[in-house]
């Protein structure tokens, strides 16, 4: 048996593998606390299973755990004080970031503090070139005297960046020693051991949430350990990444930057997993959408992209982490989402959410502003009795105020009318998120199957396909818990990079091939320590390459013997000329290829062998179908049938409209298109062999 | 203002949507397939979308000094020379004497005509230039007599493809004239994909909504946006403020530069009125402002000034009326006076002055001034890289930004630089400038007490000193703000001054306002950036924030006591009681 925790900000999602399939439980998260609320809901489902603690983590052989608490300290400053030690000149490279302002008009935003404050930084006289070369060499009586300051400042981490400690670390290494030996107690984070990239910022910012981090993120994860051991657990307990792998709880406190994005990466490793279980695609959209926030992530070839850009907070106001994280696009469009109308008349849709507390107005918890929960309420798709598994009813008259007073009134709007505003100008703020990522990708989104999970997915999930062209829309039965499902199906994943810079006509054969050596062999080594077998790991090589004068690189595999000849360097610079044409559409072959970056990625299979998508327990109890009153476009409110999810036969198709309820969602099939029950179990949504305008439309677009 | 819509807020809401996808889809290509740095890295572009008769529609977000008040005249001279547009044409249009910018902006036109032959729209794509032919090796020749000694190829509105072909002697002319062909040839095929994307996505979006719908929400789009503006001009008080600022002495203009404007607001109409006629003609220099640049830089003085949200486009622009002068240094440059630096420094000043004559109407309106000059933190650096078998070089360095304005709700931004790039220029790395040339950047730090004093300050400037490793280079700026500093808004102070020096050995030496300047191995560029100017009076600045900016290094103890009038105990925090008696006004009893 495996279990997978995910504790979000609202709830705590606990999914469970056992031979009958997955399922799912849901306690509240405990902000105070966070490893009460992942024994409470442990308690729940040991309790729903009918056996004791004890004996159900006794069976567990893996608990894989993500978490927000990493994301969470750096958010609300939580984090330990830390001191950041820069090449001398540069003390501003956290503050000043890479500039850039997302608004130019926008002079009410305040500029960002840097990660670290500048009365917390400490300039190191010493200076390396670009080639290596040392310039000035380090003052180590000014070191001591920094050291002695750091006592005085009481500071519990430090971070050193200093400029090119990529191409000659010698330097920062021996700031590292003389720290050791003076403050052997300090967690002490190295810019180019943590993540050797060029370009001081993106290095330093990375070296200082890190370290920042340490102190925290070691008690937590100790206690985690220590209360799961307690409680009965044998197995191991391992952690997501920010980059849609895994890792051993040892590594994670070691650099816990890592654990940054854990809980985002890992929709996409279970959309991945539906996806391939329904037929398979080439592009698989992953659209999450949850509370207060839509996630985008995406699958391509079975491979989930990772941007270089992940930034903690608003991109230039917030701090970059400097890694390679899962390519996720958020936007403020969740339930929660507020709906209000400017003073000239035109709707808005967030970015304002009302959050879980006082949330929608349907809540009765003192929410007045109209949300989309209290759109689609008002609507009819959702069901006022029995919301989020019957934990909550809800109030449908508050919502008719709220949407009629915010929408309505101020857009001459009937409640219907307002209502279906406000689904709409959602639909179309989601679908903008997809296609800033499709885009950054080069994919076109027509080609794709489109995955919606999170509780709020199935609302307008169908509108959302048919805007993109998706042909097909799945909806998988675990969907309100994705990302605990995708922890399930994670393997141990780490990535390693080394600066060399050169260019495919001048390249430089043995520098590079050293390099390849070294990233080959921490890759083998972190095999060695998981203790997985060699057979099922597995090393790839990249470089991240750039055509002359270009900022931003391209990865391109490289195989496996590395550059024997230079044969080996021109079959290179053909794979880089593809990459540029396939994603920017077009390519320079008469121009040189530029690398800085070579880096390398291992993959240590986890047994998943005997995996499940479909679900068991409470999830697969089907409920007697109904009917409920639901506003639709055009045809306006008709009665239509509800049925459970669980409740549809292997062989049949049903038509929209129609609204499909399963434990923590409902999926709305608006009329002309029809929908279905894979092999997975997930809902497969399509549009209808039966003409209608919707499938004219479409038509026209792809003429 | 037609009082009949067509559409509800709700539908208009999601077709705006839709454009709005559109400029972004273009940005993002353009963004990612730029070779050029200042496309790249600066992200010095903007990509638009306009109707037929050449409103502007949409814009990307970009720098606001690209997309205010030219492309519109950049689409009505394409109407002028090609009144006949045909599906797969494009144009090449860098004429600052026919709207564009200034030279090195190049932009692209296409036409959206549709399946009968009619032309629907415009897209219009504009990116800043590595090179563009100029006589010596800068885009920014400040120093220029004249159109024919800045040298710059000039395209007013030429047929660069035709059915979707290339017109590839218009291409062999740029490779021949433009320094580094093969990074220019790789900037144009970007440009030309980002404006044939915008092409295929207003046709996709017209086959799915129709032409007659897009077209009437283009006018519905105009009227809400021309609502916004007009309601936020009717809730400000009634006014007519004149006001000064000066650019520094400059070759060619020996005494500097006076620019002097006049703004009225009229709230019963709903009208800003913004006279710049009272000003001096074109002088010899690269200074003088295009009539897109003229109109753009007092328009952002304006939308500085009033709430963001406002929409920027045609229609909110009605509600500005603009007036200009020919031949005037801030007015319609006439051919052959030189415009080649109009997007920066004279503009700069402009938009400053107009921001701070709003400021004076009213508590809570305005802006202080934003640094106005690109220092040696910015220069074109030229020269031989011995690390590359002395292979040569030429590109624009962002190493150092001016500090931004004071405002009403917030403390300058650092690294703003200048009104015209509103902030979205990227700043350098220090590790990708010395890898891409042979120099060592030495020091770059806020530099403390540069800042403009106020309830909120301006941000500081920054000190940055840069020199060639094994080799010498050549640096050419264009600087402003040391004679006249970035001026406060209601009653806050003036911003740090700019300066320029050669380090050699021990010794600072001033020198020249925008070079050439030749830096031995050895020597090093420093360079002091302007602060930005603060708003309000600095006693009434929050005395915490006071205290916060003593502890964070960026004012002393010192200014602190004698601007701010906060005193700070020993342990940094603030004695409330001596800074109670600092603060309090002068006895006025008798008076």
């Amino acid at each position: 048996m495996r279990i997978s925790v995910d504790i979000g900000g609202t709830f705590t999602d606990l999914v469970i593998e056992t031979m009958q399939g997955l399922e799912l439980f849901k306690a509240p998260t405990v902000p105070a606390d966070p490893i009460q609320g992942v024994m409470d809901v442990l308690r729940r489902a040991a309790e729903a299973k009918g056996v004791p603690l004890s004996e159900m983590l006794l069976q567990t052989e893996r608990f894989t755990h993500a978490t927000t608490r990493a994301l969470n300290a750096v958010l609300t400053r939580t984090t330990a004080p830390t001191a950041f030690l820069t090449t001398a000149g540069h003390p501003d490279v956290l503050l000043l970031r890479e500039g850039g302002r997302e608004d130019p008009f926008d002079f009410t935003v305040p500029y960002p503090e840097p990660y670290v404050p500048r009365s917390l930084t400490y300039e190191v006289p010493e200076r390396i070139s670009s080639t290596g070369r040392v310039l000035v060499p380090l003052d180590e009586a000014a070191v001591d005297a920094i050291c002695g300051r750091l006592l005085d400042a009481d500071v519990k981490a430090a971070a050193v960046c200093l400029l090119w400690s990529t191409v000659n670390p010698a330097h920062e290494l021996r700031v590292g020693e003389l720290l050791a030996a003076r403050l052997p107690q300090l967690p002490v984070t190295l810019s180019h051991e943590l993540n050797p990239c060029l370009r001081e910022y993106r290095r330093a910012s990375s070296a200082a949430i890190d370290a920042s981090l340490k102190p925290i993120m070691t008690d937590y994860l100790s206690s985690l350990t220590h209360r799961l051991r307690d409680a009965g657990l044998a197995g191991k307990v391992l952690m997501v990444t920010s980059i849609g792998g895994v890792l051993e709880i040892d590594d994670v406190a070691r650099s816990p930057i890592h654990a940054i994005n854990s809980g985002p990466s890992m929709a996409p490793v279970a959309g991945r997993a539906y996806a391939e279980a329904e037929g398979g695609t080439e592009v698989v959209i992953v659209a999450d959408a949850g509370g207060t926030t839509y996630d985008v992530t995406m699958v391509r070839k079975g491979h989930i992209p990772l941007t270089r850009d992940a930034w903690i907070g608003p991109r230039f106001t917030g701090h970059i982490t400097g890694f390679p994280s899962i390519d996720v696009k958020s936007v403020g469009a969740g339930g929660g989402s507020i709906a209000w109308v400017d003073a000239g008349g035109l709707l808005h849709v967030g970015p304002r959410s009302a959050g879980s507390v006082p949330g929608p107005a349907c809540y009765g918890r003192g929410g007045t502003e109209a949300t989309v929960t209290d759109a689609a309420l008002v609507l009819g798709y959702l069901d006022p009795r029995s919301f989020s598994d019957g934990a909550m009813t809800l109030e449908p008259d508050a919502s008719v105020a709220a949407v009629r007073r915010s929408v309505g009134e101020p857009m001459r709007l009937g409640d219907l009318a307002a209502a279906d505003a406000v689904i709409r100008l959602t639909t179309e703020q989601m679908v903008r998120a997809i296609e800033d990522i499709t885009l950054q990708q080069g994919i076109d989104p027509a080609r794709a199957v489109l995955i919606g999970g999170g509780g709020a997915a199935g609302l307008n999930a169908a509108w959302v396909a048919e805007r993109l062209g998706c042909p097909r829309l799945l909806i998988p039965p675990i969907g309100a818990a994705l990302a605990a499902a995708g922890a399930l199906m994670s393997d141990l994943v780490a990535t390693y990079a080394l600066t060399v810079p050169t260019s495919t006509d001048t390249f430089d054969l043995a520098g590079v091939n050293d390099a390849l050596d070294a990233l080959r062999a921490k890759c083998w080594a972190f095999a060695a320590r998981s203790g997985v077998s060699p057979d099922r790991t597995s090393v790839e090589l990249f470089a991240e390459a750039h055509y002359p004068q270009q900022i931003w690189d391209l990865e391109v595999v490289i195989g496996s013997s590395g550059f024997q000849t230079a044969d080996d360097v021109i079959a290179f610079a053909a794979d880089f000329h593809a990459v540029h044409e396939q994603v920017l559409g077009v390519a320079d072959h008469a121009s040189q290829v530029e690398i800085v970056t070579w880096g390398a990625r291992v993959r240590c299979e986890l047994d998943r062998a005997g995996t499940k998508l479909t679900v068991g327990g409470e999830l697969a109890t089907a409920s007697a179908a109904t009917t409920r009153h639901a506003y639709f476009p055009v045809i306006g409110m008709v009665e239509v049938a509800v049925r459970s999810l669980t409740s549809i036969g292997s062989e049949e198709v049903l038509e929209g409209p129609t609204l499909i309820e399963s434990a923590f969602t409902t999926v709305v099939v608006p009329p002309g298109m029809s929908c279905s029950r894979g092999p997975s179990g997930s809902l497969s949504i399509a549009q209808s062999a039966a003409p209608s305008n919707a499938v004219e439309a479409r038509e026209t677009v792809h003429r | 203002m037609n009082s009949e819509r067509r559409f509800d807020g709700a539908q208009l809401a999601v077709l705006s949507h839709r454009f709005q996808a559109i400029v972004r889809k273009m940005q993002n290509t353009l963004a990612r397939s730029g070779r050029s740095g200042v496309l790249n890295t600066a992200r010095d572009f903007s990509c638009c979308v306009l109707t037929a008769p050449g409103d502007i529609l949409m814009a990307a977000q970009s720098p606001p000094i690209h997309v205010m008040g030219g492309p519109d005249l950049q689409a009505r001279s394409l109407l002028e020379f090609y009144p006949d547009l045909h599906a797969g044409d494009a144009f090449l249009h860098n004429s600052p004497y026919h709207g564009n910018t200034h030279a090195a902006d190049h932009s692209l036109l296409v036409p959206v005509v549709d399946r009968d032959g009619r032309h629907r729209f415009t897209v219009l794509a504009k990116a800043h230039q590595a090179d563009c032919g100029n006589s010596v090796p800068t885009t920014y020749m400040a120093s220029a007599r004249d159109i024919y000694e800045e040298g710059a190829l000039i395209f007013p509105v030429v047929q660069v493809q035709r059915e979707y072909e290339d017109c590839k002697d218009i291409i062999r002319m740029c490779e021949m004239r433009i320094r580094v062909p093969e990074q220019w040839w790789g900037d144009y095929l970007a440009l030309m994909g980002t404006v044939r994307i915008g092409e295929r996505a207003v046709l996709q979006l017209a086959d799915e909504i129709g032409w007659e719908a897009l077209e009437d929400f283009s006018s519905d789009w105009f009227d809400y946006s021309e609502g916004r503006m007009k309601a936020v001009i009717q809730a400000l008080p009634a006014a007519r403020v004149t006001a000064t600022t000066a650019h520094d002495p400059f070759p060619g203009v020996p005494d500097g530069i006076p620019v002097s404007v006049t703004v009225e607001v009229d709230p019963v109409e709903g009208i800003i009125d913004v006279d710049l006629r009272d000003n001096i003609d074109c002088v010899p220099s690269g200074l003088n402002l295009s009539e897109a640049t003229s109109r753009t830089a007092a328009m952002i003085g304006i939308f500085n000034s009033i709430d963001h949200t406002v929409p920027h486009n045609q229609g909110s622009f009605r509600r500005i009326h603009i007036r200009l002068r020919e031949n005037c240094v801030v007015g319609i440059a006439r051919h052959p006076a030189s415009c080649s630096a109009a997007t920066t420094n004279l503009s700069s000043r402009l938009g400053n002055v107009v921001q701070r004559a709003m400021a004076e109407i009213g508590e809570g309106i305005g802006l202080a001034e934003v640094g106005t000059g690109m220092s040696p933190a910015e220069a074109v650096i030229s020269g031989r890289d011995p690390r590359q078998g002395n292979g040569s070089y030429v590109n624009q360095l962002f190493l150092g930004t001016n500090g931004g304005p004071g405002g009403p709700h917030a403390d300058g931004w650092l690294t703003q630089d200048d009104l015209g790039s509103g902030g979205a220029l990227l700043l350098d790395s220090v590790e990708i400038d010395e890898l891409k040339h042979p120099i060592v950047v030495h020091v770059r730090r806020l530099a403390i007490d540069s800042e403009g004093a106020g309830m909120h300050r301006g941000a500081p400037g920054l000190m940055v000193e840069y020199g060639p490793l094994d080799c010498s280079f050549e640096a050419i700026y264009a600087n402003d703000g040391a004679v006249n500093p970035m001026a406060g808004a209601r009653g806050g102070s003036a911003g740090g001054q700019s300066h320029q020096f050669l380090r050699d050995g021990d010794g600072l030496v001033a020198i020249d306002v925008c070079g050439p300047v030749v830096v031995a191995e050895g020597q090093s560029l420093v360079a002091l950036t302007n602060g930005g100017g603060g708003y309000g009076d600095p006693l009434r600045r929050d005395a915490q924030h006071v205290a916060d900016d003593v502890a964070q290094g960026w004012v002393t103890s010192g200014r602190a006591a004698e601007i701010y009038g906060v005193v700070l105990d020993r342990n940094g925090d603030v004695d409330e009681v001596a800074t109670a008696c600092r603060r309090q006004p002068p006895d006025r009893t008798g008076s």
